[in-house]
């Protein structure tokens, strides 16, 4: 177990967003957190790395290594956020400083975790750039220069530098064509197999989870509905609503043959 | 019956370089047909092509014998009343300004002398909203709120609503799913086919996703850097001449 999250809530005023959410990630898993628009999975991901803005307040337990990290201070918890748990979201633009070049961003982000040696950073630029299949050239270039496939490809790198613990991806592939998004995710499956850190994938997308994800967690207005391996909530899904969302999803009939074989 | 017919259509932004590279296609009367391709591909210019917004570099689009480049100004309005579009980013398709019911009205007032609806009866404002948002199953009410009050599916349903108000032979829908989640995709898709059987004009569905376009076509082509790879029936999706392309979009779903 790599982060066990506790009755976690997450309220604005009056208003809960997130309701009593209890949920466990195991070391290297694949865990994907579907649900709809306003379902509240994108406030629970930001939660977990007191990310949430000043009008919302967050309850329960997140324990990593044992501790709390809800109560962490906020020094404490900037450290842990890039070297344990890392993010990725989906609005590409968003995550990038639109007058740095790519270099600078990585080479800051190092910097900021105590990377002193100019010569290393390089380096470690250099590696997590060819790990994520991109030319090494494309670092002097300024984020509006790349198309999203690759600007996802450098949040990744980026995202995986200081090999964290837990990768929390906040619909990374929602703003991505298909074909784009399929080889992001085969990306983040090969850079998992080979790092070992865990994801937590949100998607509203039950596609994108099908293939790639070991648990699967369904959440609707705030609470987890269902919750399982994707063998069962795939082939077995109890609650309508899982249902619901499992059919709203156009796919190709070859797909539906091939699943209920397996 | 032939709604429009492409040929050989070439468009250029950079000198040497083609967006829309030699495509030929021809659309039915009251089919559907799906262009899928990767973001990029040129699927989207050749839909900006088709609504006369770009100039195009060479080849023809003809639309009831004539080619869209020698129409004078009567046969263009003939064409752009008749040729209906839905954006992917129903937000920015809405006037933030215009209730809805305004947003509704607009093409049928622009229209309404050169205009003989057979399905929509025209009789009253009022009715008209009604019948469009009955059409596109939006509670009437609606009619008297602003673009922001409403969701995305429901503002995507209205573009739908605005399309079909002027009863089109064609409407190009570019994207109209991929800005909205799961369960608004798949009931909108729903729409589009039952409106499409009501109404029967045809519709060009320009996607990425090959599964949505299969639930909506009967025929799909496939678009990679400008050039048109591959089109055929559904039915052939699986069969083994396709593209290798096309074999590797299916992978993917």
């Amino acid at each position: 177990m790599i982060l066990s999250i506790n009755d976690l809530t997450v309220s604005h005023g009056e208003k809960t967003i997130v309701d009593q959410v209890s949920l466990t990630i195991d070391k290297g898993e694949w865990f994907a957190l579907v649900g709809q628009s306003g379902s509240g999975k994108t406030m629970l991901s930001q939660a977990i790395g007191q990310l949430l803005g000043p009008n919302l307040r967050a309850s329960g337990s997140v324990s990593y290594q044992g501790s709390n990290i809800l109560e962490h201070p906020k020094t404490e918890m900037n450290q842990l956020r890039g070297k344990a748990i890392s993010y990725i979201f989906q609005d590409y633009h968003g995550s990038f400083t639109p007058f740095l070049t790519i270099q600078q961003h990585m080479d800051e982000y190092l910097q900021t975790h105590g990377v002193k040696e100019k010569k290393k950073r390089k380096n470690m630029i250099k590696e997590a750039f060819e790990s994520v299949g991109l030319d090494a050239s494309l670092v002097r270039r300024y984020p509006f220069q790349l198309s999203g496939g690759q600007l996802q490809r450098v949040s990744i790198a980026l995202a995986l530098l200081l090999e964290p613990d837990i990768l929390i991806a906040d619909e990374a592939t929602t703003a991505l064509d298909s074909v784009s998004a399929h080889r992001i995710l085969s990306l983040l499956q090969e850079l998992q197999l080979k790092t070992g850190c865990a994801i937590l994938f949100i998607t509203h997308d039950w596609r994108h989870v099908a293939r790639y994800a070991n648990k699967i967690a369904v959440m609707k207005d705030g609470k987890i509905i269902e919750s399982g391996s994707k063998q069962k909530l795939i082939h077995q899904p109890e609650h309508v609503y899982t249902k619901q969302l499992i059919q709203a999803a156009p796919t190709l009939p070859m797909r539906i043959k091939e699943a209920s074989k397996s | 019956m032939t709604v429009m017919e492409i040929s050989n259509l070439k468009k250029s932004y950079t000198p040497g370089k083609l967006a829309v590279n030699d495509v030929s296609l021809s659309i039915q009367q009251g089919e559907s047909l799906g262009l899928v391709g990767e973001s990029g591909c040129g699927k989207s210019t050749l839909a900006r092509c088709l609504l006369g917004v770009e100039k195009i570099d060479g080849g023809s689009i003809i639309y009831n014998n004539t080619p869209l480049a020698n129409a004078n100004r009567k046969e263009f309005r003939d064409y752009r009343r008749n040729v209906q579009t839905v954006f992917q980013n129903p937000t920015a398709a809405l006037n933030p300004k215009l209730k809805i019911k305004g947003s509704l009205l607009d093409p049928y007032l622009q229209f309404q002398r050169e205009l003989e609806l057979e399905h929509f009866t025209f009789s009253s404002k009022q009715g008209f909203v009604e019948q469009l948002l009955e059409a596109v199953e939006l509670p009437k009410e609606l009619g008297d709120r602003y673009p922001h009050e409403l969701s995305g599916g429901q503002k995507q349903r209205v573009t739908i609503a605005r399309a079909i108000s002027i009863e089109p032979k064609l409407i190009i829908l570019d994207e109209p799913t991929a800005s909205l989640d799961v369960l608004s995709q798949g009931a909108v898709l729903e729409l589009l086919s039952s409106l499409q059987k009501m109404l029967g004009m045809s519709y060009l569905f320009i996607s990425h996703d090959l599964a949505a376009v299969y639930q909506l076509c009967q025929r799909i082509a496939v678009m990679k850097d400008g050039e048109l790879l591959d089109i055929f029936q559904k039915e052939d999706i699986y069969d083994n001449s396709r593209h290798a392309y096309t074999k590797e979009l299916i992978s993917i779903f």
